[in-house]
């Protein structure tokens, strides 16, 4: 035995005078927070590049896109510099493209942690856009270095950004709980949403403005959250972007979405930490 | 059993499980969580089954296999809901199911530790006090700073249990992990279990390991069918048991 009683005691003592013992469990918070470094850490513990892979994917993209439009073709829509345009869409759109990904996995990539541990359940998903979320802040840098070298003009509209943030964040927690459970009980559920997500890639304006649709397409953008929050970060660089109608119809549905997942996701987790 | 308030509480637990894996889902499925009916394909893994525990007390659940044993625990847990019924647990629960669970292969013990410690609710001070500990108890030092996945599978279990058992929480949750390790090792998980019995845990263990339950339970739960067909001390419940189901 390597422990002696007397070490025991003490450990004691400093723990009741804590007041910490009996439902020690750590705030919520806390253990999201825990499990979003793990995601990144994981991540980037593994590969030699590590933080650049995520900085890496949304700039080649960027620079394909910049090339065939404005190189390519003649480039009728979008804006001048049209990579800060581009880049203003596409980072926010790796976030929400990758937590979606991600959430298809959310109970089965750990099943095992989230058969042994006793968290709030919304964590298991909350983790993922979280994680995403912050590898989403840390591409930032890029959009900036990009404004500043290729000239963009900054408005007051910049201050915009952080609203945006917070709309993706709810559309994305939402949806996020609506897939996770149910892919659990349809697999094919998992390669749906892949298909889903690049249909919707090209429906959303990245590599154009929503104003760009022409007129028999414009019920798309209103439907379409993702149309009033990418105006939202892209207003800071190009004020024409932002439509103030299109906001409001995202900020509505953003909320549904997180409405009716905490719904599903309530209603069906007995069911998934059953299934999985 | 004393009189004081229970430590947990269970009321006519349910719980169904699918025969089937396959058998045919749908969305109705999915949400109809309280429903109280049984459909077909669906089985009751735990039915009707209610007691309650005092600080304090160590239980042995006792039943052969498929009869609710590991379910009830999960139960108990915390990491499956009941479809009736009610677990409530005062305080929180260390639970020594799935060990190895919430370790991740490619990040180092040390980050395992402090990973795992975390979730189950160590505060950062705390984890630092214990880390020597735990490190120490799982005789582990030459490791510390080694990925996960090159331990062998013996340590792995070790360094797992040491978090876990290091918890100090009110109610200790043990299902056949007791069988790990070499003989040394599990001699001292017996030694560290009969200290955190000694200072006052309330302790839940399942095995099929006579010898195991008498030595540390007092009282016993026998599950037969998804019911509880016996609660009563150890002894009797062993008795009962050894003879509806003779080796």
């Amino acid at each position: 035995m390597l422990r002696s009683t007397g070490e025991r005691g003490k450990i004691d003592t400093v723990k009741a005078s804590e007041h910490h013992h009996g439902g020690n469990r750590g705030s919520a918070w806390s253990s999201l927070w825990l499990l979003t470094k793990r995601d990144l850490k994981v991540r980037y513990s593994t590969s030699v590049l590590g933080y650049l892979w995520s900085v890496l994917d949304p700039l080649l993209m960027s620079v394909i896109y910049w090339f065939v439009f404005t190189q390519v073709f003649d480039r009728s829509v979008g804006e001048q510099p049209y990579i800060v345009f581009l880049l203003a869409a596409l980072l926010p759109w790796m976030w929400i493209n990758g937590s979606l990904t991600d959430a298809t996995r959310a109970f089965l990539r750990d099943v095992r942690l989230v058969r042994s541990v006793a968290l709030p359940r919304w964590i298991w998903v909350g983790r993922i856009v979280a994680s995403k979320g912050i590898e989403f802040l840390l591409s930032i840098p890029v959009l900036v270095l990009f404004a500043v070298f290729s000239g963009a003009r900054v408005s007051w509209e910049l201050v915009l950004f952080p609203l945006g943030i917070v709309l993706l964040a709810t559309l994305t927690l939402g949806l996020s709980l609506i897939i996770a459970p149910l892919v659990v009980y349809f697999r094919d559920l998992e390669r749906a949403v892949k298909l889903i997500l690049r249909v919707l890639f090209y429906a959303s304006p990245i590599i154009y403005g929503a104003a760009d649709l022409p007129e028999f397409a414009q019920p798309l953008a209103w439907l379409n959250p993702l149309s009033g929050i990418f105006g939202l970060f892209r207003a800071g660089f190009f004020p024409s972007q932002l439509d103030w109608g299109l906001v409001a119809a995202a900020a509505a549905i953003s909320l549904l979405a997180l409405a009716l997942g905490q719904w599903v996701f309530r209603r069906s987790i007995g069911g998934v930490l059953k299934e999985i | 059993m004393s009189n004081e308030v229970p430590i947990i509480s269970v009321t006519d637990l349910g719980v169904r499980f699918k025969r089937n894996r396959s058998s045919r889902r749908s969305f109705k499925d999915l949400f109809a969580g309280g429903a109280r009916r049984t459909r077909p394909g669906e089985f009751w893994a735990l039915r009707n089954v209610s007691f309650d525990v005092a600080p304090g007390e160590a239980i042995g659940v006792v039943g052969r296999n498929g009869q609710g044993k590991s379910t009830l625990l999960k139960l108990v847990a915390g990491v499956l809901l009941p479809d009736e019924g009610k677990v409530s647990v005062h305080g929180g629960v260390a639970p020594l199911i799935e060990l190895t669970g919430g370790f991740v292969g490619d990040l180092t013990v040390r980050d395992n530790v402090w990973l795992t410690a975390g979730l189950h609710g160590l505060s950062k001070r705390e984890i630092a006090e214990q880390f020597d500990e735990i490190i120490g108890f799982a005789e582990a030092e030459a490791v510390v700073d080694t990925p996960f996945k090159h331990l062998s599978s013996g340590m792995k279990v070790r360094v797992a249990f040491a978090v876990v058992s290091q918890l100090d929480e009110p109610v200790l949750i043990v299902d056949e992990v007791l069988a790990v390790g070499d003989k040394a090792f599990r001699a001292k998980c017996y030694r560290r279990i009969d200290e955190l019995l000694a200072e006052g845990k309330t302790l839940f263990l399942v095995s099929h390991n006579e010898r195991d339950l008498r030595r540390f339970c007092t009282r016993g739960l026998y599950l037969d069918k998804g019911a509880l067909a016996l609660d009563a001390d150890i002894d009797t419940v062993l008795e009962r048991y050894s003879k509806e189901h003779p080796a």
